[in-house]
């Protein structure tokens, strides 16, 4: 149970705060609501890009990072498909330190050309090291390929290619930042032994003064109903093969984010899993298997994925997942089964909450999905759920025609393959 | 809201930490010589135990071994399968955990402290009565191959394993990198094996942390008290050093190089590893870090470059890795030198020093923070045979570090001459 006080200040900004008595230190995260969902498809990758901007500097503060540093403090961010997030642990003592810091960047961000070219290669060298010289790099932008032909859920958070980067310009640049680093359209959310309300004041003094000037989101396009099979099969220089399965589901407000979430932990969730159990140790036709989702604010995808041994067909994989949703359909799903997933669900939040940074990170995102009581209540969401609610989700959701298959095809095997 | 505040505040006061507060395990030591261990903290419901092992990688006789030994402990024991193992662990929420490095094997357990008995239950069964059956040990192996053959082509896991060839000798069991297609040669004797010479009472110890009531205490003590003794206590002689100061590896395609750079230089125990610490944190072991600075914001070669000391049980070294775009890498190998030299040569402005020392402070503070990484804190000095007094005394030598120590540190021991380059692209 995470105790929390919220409050939106007069400029728009979210404030979510929560009292830790066992820390020294304290957690401040900031999250604002833009993310790679929110970009033109010509010019991918720019959220991701802009959060690496945040880091080079202000009129006042010319480098982020030195001053968090001398307050003993660490800093990062990510950017997703939804949002983009900013986050300093420090000790909490030095508090202020982090508002000061954040509330400058989110007014006074000031970016000079050749800081804007050199940031471009570091996020092109980001996408070589994590998506182009990496076997399987590029499964997943595939997989989203597949998946989405409308919703801008189609390209990554690193974006389409490095030439989208390379195009990025420094009124682009100035625009993005304007229309989407706003109060109304952040977050902020801190973690730490300090009273509460304090914590809110402290917010208002750092904050209250920048001045709102929204301007709304472009509307996305959503995604429209699969009505047939999709399959992309490509060959590449990697060992194994993998194959990957995926449907579309609801978004993380939905009910059927619950269920999906409970649906992937009964076939993955650990080693006495289904599909673990089955498909790896016994008839070990997989060297590792997993089944997820993406949790997304818009419609999401429900992610089958495995790397066969190297004496397992491809049709023999694919048949022995289908096989596995079958199953769930069919209603085998033991009383035993949903007990083990939930109280999993329940130690997995408790050890959670040891930590300032989790669950600062956590208010700011239920507070973005619009229910921030959400975080303490999905305990008990999950303990309502019934096997044959899954049941159910497993056939509305796991159809042919509501099905995405990528294989990824290990060019040695089937080189091998020919040979014999 | 109220409205005092209408403009921007100026930087608020710092306030630095001159000191970290650790608290002393308790001690106990078993009837067959096991100590445990504990760092009692009531502020949660959970509680963590973990058994360490001498009987990490270099440790073992057949290649691949030490690791299967470790992995397959939950494998299935004397009365329950794998699969009636990992029910029950998953059952109660428990984490079941296993970490291999170069000396050690670290079995953790962690629960809510409400489930540590029928948790202890099958850590009991793992600890003390693995079966390794043979099934399931010719499976792993298969998996194992194939996933370490992924792993091989990576530029960094194959820079990773040249720098340790060429620091250790392509022999020495710091230095070796087998052949992933010896794990067919791996048989369940060959892990049986290991286990009664390595898994012996001389040989480990335990560390509770968390929530520890006397329930908990006794069911470590009496499975801990269980662990078998051994009359000899095997430590194998290691060959020299041979170290190799150049290694590149071709590796095609690759949009990227991987570099490493660093030298061997002496384990925790030695006076100047603190000092050492700061110089290599100086240098890359933060994101304002001079070759952080230089190589990505100045030059944006790469996403990412660090420099760390790392220590092992009879050896420690210097590191310094990044993968930077491929038609910069003699340009980021100049950097690298120069900015080396730049320690060298220079001394370190008063300024950026207390910087990095804050930041050391800070990254202590941060990993003290939760019963858990207090407990790997005390892990780490238990195995330099030292108690957590050590860990204040290594803040108080971080805080007393001048630019004329770095400078002096810089010179002893990063001369060119002695540092390994290794480049896989």
């Amino acid at each position: 149970m995470i105790k929390y006080t919220m409050a939106t200040l007069d400029n728009g900004l979210t404030v979510a705060v929560n009292r830790d008595r066992s820390s020294k230190l304290a957690a401040v995260n900031i999250l604002y609501k833009v993310g790679a969902r929110n970009e033109d498809p010509a010019h991918t990758g720019f959220a991701h890009l802009f959060e690496h901007l945040m880091f080079r500097g202000t009129r006042s503060v010319p480098d982020f990072d030195v001053p968090v540093q001398m307050a003993c403090g660490e800093n990062n961010a990510f950017t997703n498909n939804d949002y983009t997030d900013f986050y300093i642990t420090l000790p909490k003592e030095n508090v202020e330190t982090a508002l000061w810091l954040e509330s400058d960047r989110m007014r006074n961000l000031d970016i000079s050309p050749e800081a804007c070219s050199t940031e471009k290669m570091v996020v092109i060298e980001e996408f070589k090291q994590r998506y182009l010289n990496q076997p399987y790099g590029d499964e997943m932008m595939l997989l989203r390929e597949l998946c989405y032909k409308v919703h801008p859920y189609r390209w990554s958070t690193i974006g389409i290619s490095p030439e989208h980067i390379e195009r990025a310009t420094l009124d682009e640049v100035r625009a993005f930042y304007d229309r989407y680093y706003q109060p109304s359209q952040a977050i902020l959310s801190i973690s730490a032994d300090i009273d509460e309300r304090q914590m809110i004041t402290l917010a208002d003094k750092w904050f209250g003064h920048i001045a709102d000037m929204p301007r709304a989101a472009a509307p996305i396009a959503q995604e429209p109903d699969q009505t047939a099979a999709r399959r992309l099969v490509v060959e590449r220089d990697v060992p194994a093969t993998n194959i990957t399965v995926a449907f579309h589901m609801g978004d993380r407000r939905s009910r059927d984010f619950f269920l999906g979430d409970m649906t992937s932990d009964l076939l993955a969730g650990g080693d006495s899993s289904r599909l673990v159990s089955r498909l790896v140790k016994e008839r070990r036709l997989f060297s590792s298997v997993n089944a997820y989702i993406l949790g997304s604010l818009d419609a999401g995808l429900f992610i089958f994925r495995g790397q066969l041994m190297p004496s397992t067909s491809e049709h023999e994989a694919e048949e022995a997942l289908w096989a596995e949703m079958q199953d769930m359909i069919d209603g085998s799903i033991s009383d035993y089964e949903m007990e083990k997933v939930k109280n999993k669900f329940e130690a997995n939040a408790l050890m959670g909450e040891i930590n300032v940074m989790n669950k600062a990170m956590n208010l700011g995102f239920y507070a973005m999905t619009g229910d921030i009581a959400l975080i303490n209540r999905e305990i008990e969401i999950y303990r309502s759920l019934t096997r044959e609610a899954v049941s159910d989700f497993c056939r509305r959701t796991f159809r042919p025609e509501n099905s995405s298959t990528l294989i990824y095809r290990s060019a040695e095997r089937a080189a091998d393959k020919s040979k014999m | 809201m109220n409205e005092i505040y209408t403009t921007a505040p100026q930087q608020p006061p710092l306030v630095t930490p001159d000191s970290v507060e650790l608290p002393e395990a308790g001690c106990r030591t078993l009837g067959n010589g096991v100590r445990i261990y504990t760092l009692d903290s009531d502020d949660f419901e959970v509680v963590r135990m973990t058994l360490v092992v001498r009987a990490g990688t270099s440790m073992q006789t057949k290649p691949f071994s030490a690791s299967a030994t470790a992995n397959m402990l939950s494998e299935g024991s004397a009365t329950l399968s794998a699969q009636q193992i990992a029910e029950r662990l998953d059952y109660y929420g428990s984490w079941f955990d296993v970490n291999i490095d170069r000396d050690y094997v670290y079995i953790s357990f962690c629960s809510l402290t409400k489930f540590f008995a029928p948790t202890s239950e099958v850590a009991e069964q793992i600890i003390l009565y693995p079966a390794f059956p043979e099934r399931e040990v010719a499976a792993y192996c298969a998996k194992r191959r194939q996933q370490l053959a992924v792993e091989r082509r990576k530029v960094d896991t194959i820079a990773r394993e040249a720098f340790a060839r060429a620091a250790f000798g392509e022999h020495h069991p710091y230095g070796i990198s087998s052949d992933e297609r010896l794990y067919d040669d791996l048989r369940r004797d060959d892990l049986v094996d290991l286990y009664r010479r390595l898994y012996v009472a001389e040989n480990c110890f335990v560390v509770c942390s968390g929530r520890i009531d006397d329930e908990v205490l006794s069911i470590v003590g009496r499975i801990a008290g269980s662990i078998p003794s051994s009359a000899v206590v095997p430590q194998p002689a290691f060959p020299p050093c041979r170290t190799l100061h150049r290694l590149h590896v071709e590796h095609k395609p690759a949009v990227q190089s991987a570099i490493r750079i660093g030298r061997l230089l002496f384990d925790r125990r030695h006076e100047d590893f603190v000092g050492m610490q700061v110089v290599a944190t100086a240098l890359g072991g933060y994101f304002g870090s001079r070759l952080m600075q230089n190589l990505r914001a100045r030059n944006g070669y790469t996403y990412g470059v660090m420099a760390a000391m790392v220590n092992f049980d009879r050896e420690g070294y210097l590191a310094i890795a990044t993968q930077v775009a491929s038609e910069h890498t003699d340009d980021a190998l100049s950097e690298i030198y120069a900015e080396i030299e730049r320690l060298r040569t220079e001394p370190m402005p008063e300024q950026e020093l207390q910087l990095v020392k804050n930041m050391m402070i800070g990254e202590m503070l941060r990993i003290l923070d939760g019963p858990f990484g207090i407990a790997d804190v005390t892990i780490e000095n238990i195995l330099c045979g030292m108690g957590n007094d050590a860990t204040t005394r290594a803040v108080e030598r971080i805080l007393a570090t001048t630019p004329d120590d770095v400078l002096r540190l810089a010179r002893m021991y990063l001369d060119r001459s002695d540092l390994i380059e290794t480049v896989v692209g």
